[in-house]
């Protein structure tokens, strides 16, 4: 079966350093697939050259075997990729809903299914519909962050990229919000996910990939990597 | 007392047309943090194109009636509005990305290219409007208010009305918030972004025009240098409003008349 999303010895620069040195992964239909690694690894850079924000000197990004490379960031989500960006990005200055709306942009031309795609948001995160006319600026961490995931899944991804969704939040949020992830996924969408917090990330992936300096040094099934004693001790600590 | 209404009468109608230039100014300065310091400019080719459309329609019409004004003004806004939309792609877009200050030269630029390219066209002297209003009105607490001043205003105020509405509840509009807010984010929702701010400059040239075919009905004669003048008036108006507020800058633009 072809892979959902292929990356084929993908270089990128970040600036003028190279980031990403040789990237190879794939991402089967279905799956929760976790990217590891510490402070500039290259993980952010590759979700950024996934989506079109970034543009790789070489290689190649497949969604259903089809080339992604070239292609404008809106195009991308388009086709299905919807990336999350890393410290959520929801704007401030717009309220709960026009921010669900935006997330559907693509989906403009059905006024149906963006107020669907609401309702479902609402469903999944009751609090959300409480504050649904309060600025986004105004939300705390947490709930930013669960507007930013409903906005990406406002476009009906088949593939969702959440880069680093625990940032700076509490523990028993980050709980909530790994239930939540799971709980999309179940529901039939597709999942790449950047943790630091790399013990939770394999919790709830089924695979996982270590990067380091631009390479992916290990790629294995989530239970392997969390018992994996050099894992262990060199990335997710003690 | 009646000099005191008459001021203000005649003050509504020159800041009806200060705030529609200024909502422009600042629709652009918000959505890409530029002075567009060619904005003024758009402004005058407005009254030039509104000059040109009424001449050949007052050929064969002897003198052009309320609707054929009122296409007049259409037609302008939508000409200005292209033409907007291509300065931001050929002389704005390249320099999307670098340090403000290069794309702020280039406004001047383009400032400057519009007023000479109006001026070899157009001629440097003043041009006639080829249309005559009324002076007839309503007396006003001893103030005379012409019939013409009322519909000015009405269909500046109207335009602002449309423009806020647009804003505020068409994606489009709120797409054009969000760019303001987090330019990549909006990539990230798929939103195509050049479009969204093609279209801000559109909007904004033909808010421009509009002010400018009726600057140029009302006052009668237009200049390519008539641009200058209210291109800063229109930015005072827009700092007094506030950058980002949209009803303030209406009444800034008032006050400043």
């Amino acid at each position: 079966m072809t892979p959902l999303l292929t990356i084929n010895s993908i270089h990128s620069f970040y600036g003028k350093i190279e980031a990403l040195k040789g990237i190879d992964l794939h991402v089967q239909e279905g799956e929760i697939v976790a990217l590891l690694g510490s402070n500039g690894a290259g993980k952010s850079t590759t979700l950024k050259t996934i989506s079109g924000i970034v543009r790789p000197t070489s290689g190649d990004v497949l969604l259903h075997g089809k080339s992604l490379v070239g292609w404008a960031p809106h195009q991308i989500v388009e086709a299905g990729i919807i990336h999350v960006p890393e410290g959520r990005r929801i704007f401030a200055g717009l309220t709960v809903r026009e921010n669900l709306e935006l997330g559907g942009f693509t989906l403009r031309k059905e006024k149906a299914a963006i107020g669907e795609g609401i309702e479902q948001a609402f469903a999944l995160f009751p609090r959300l519909k409480e504050r649904s006319e309060q600025m986004g600026g105004t939300l705390s961490g947490g709930e930013q962050q669960m507007l930013a995931i409903c906005r990406g899944l406002m476009a009906r991804p088949k593939l969702l990229m959440l880069d680093e969704p625990s940032m700076g939040l509490a523990p028993i949020i980050v709980v909530e919000i790994m239930n939540i992830i799971r709980e999309i996924n179940r529901q039939g969408t597709t999942i790449l996910l950047i943790e630091q917090n790399a013990k939770a990330a394999l919790k709830l992936a089924h695979r996982g990939y270590v990067m380091e300096t631009g390479h992916i040094v290990m790629e294995n099934k989530a239970d392997v990597l969390r018992t994996d004693d050099s894992i262990v001790k060199a990335y997710l600590g003690a | 007392m009646d000099i005191l209404v008459q001021t203000l009468a005649d003050g509504l109608v020159i800041g009806a047309f200060y705030s529609l230039i200024a909502l422009g100014y600042t629709m652009v300065f918000g959505i890409i943090k530029l002075l567009n310091f060619a904005h003024g400019d758009l402004y005058m080719l407005g009254a030039f194109v509104g000059y040109t459309l009424l001449s050949v329609l007052g050929k064969d019409s002897s003198g052009a009636g309320l609707m054929g004004i009122l296409i007049v003004l259409l037609l302008a806004m939508v000409i200005v509005g292209v033409i907007g939309m291509g300065i931001e792609r050929v002389a704005y877009r390249p320099l999307l990305l670098a340090p403000r200050l290069s794309i702020l030269i280039t406004a001047i630029g383009v400032s400057l290219f519009l007023e000479n390219g109006s001026m070899i066209i157009w001629g440097a002297q003043y041009q006639v409007y080829p249309l005559q209003f009324s002076h007839d009105g309503i007396s006003l607490l001893g103030a005379k208010i012409t019939y013409v001043q009322i519909g000015l205003v009405l269909i500046s105020a109207l335009l602002m009305l449309s423009l806020h509405l647009f804003i505020n509840r068409s994606l489009y509009g709120k797409a054009m918030r969000a760019i303001a807010l987090d330019q990549t984010a909006c990539h990230l929702m798929g939103i195509h972004v050049h479009k969204v701010i093609g279209l801000t400059f559109f909007i904004g040239a033909s808010l421009a025009a509009g002010a400018g075919t009726m600057a140029g009905a009302y006052y009668g004669t237009v200049n390519f240098m008539m641009g200058f003048i209210i291109g800063l008036k229109a930015f005072t108006a827009a700092v007094l409003g506030g950058l980002v507020a949209f009803r303030a800058r209406c009444w800034a633009g008032c006050c400043s008349g």
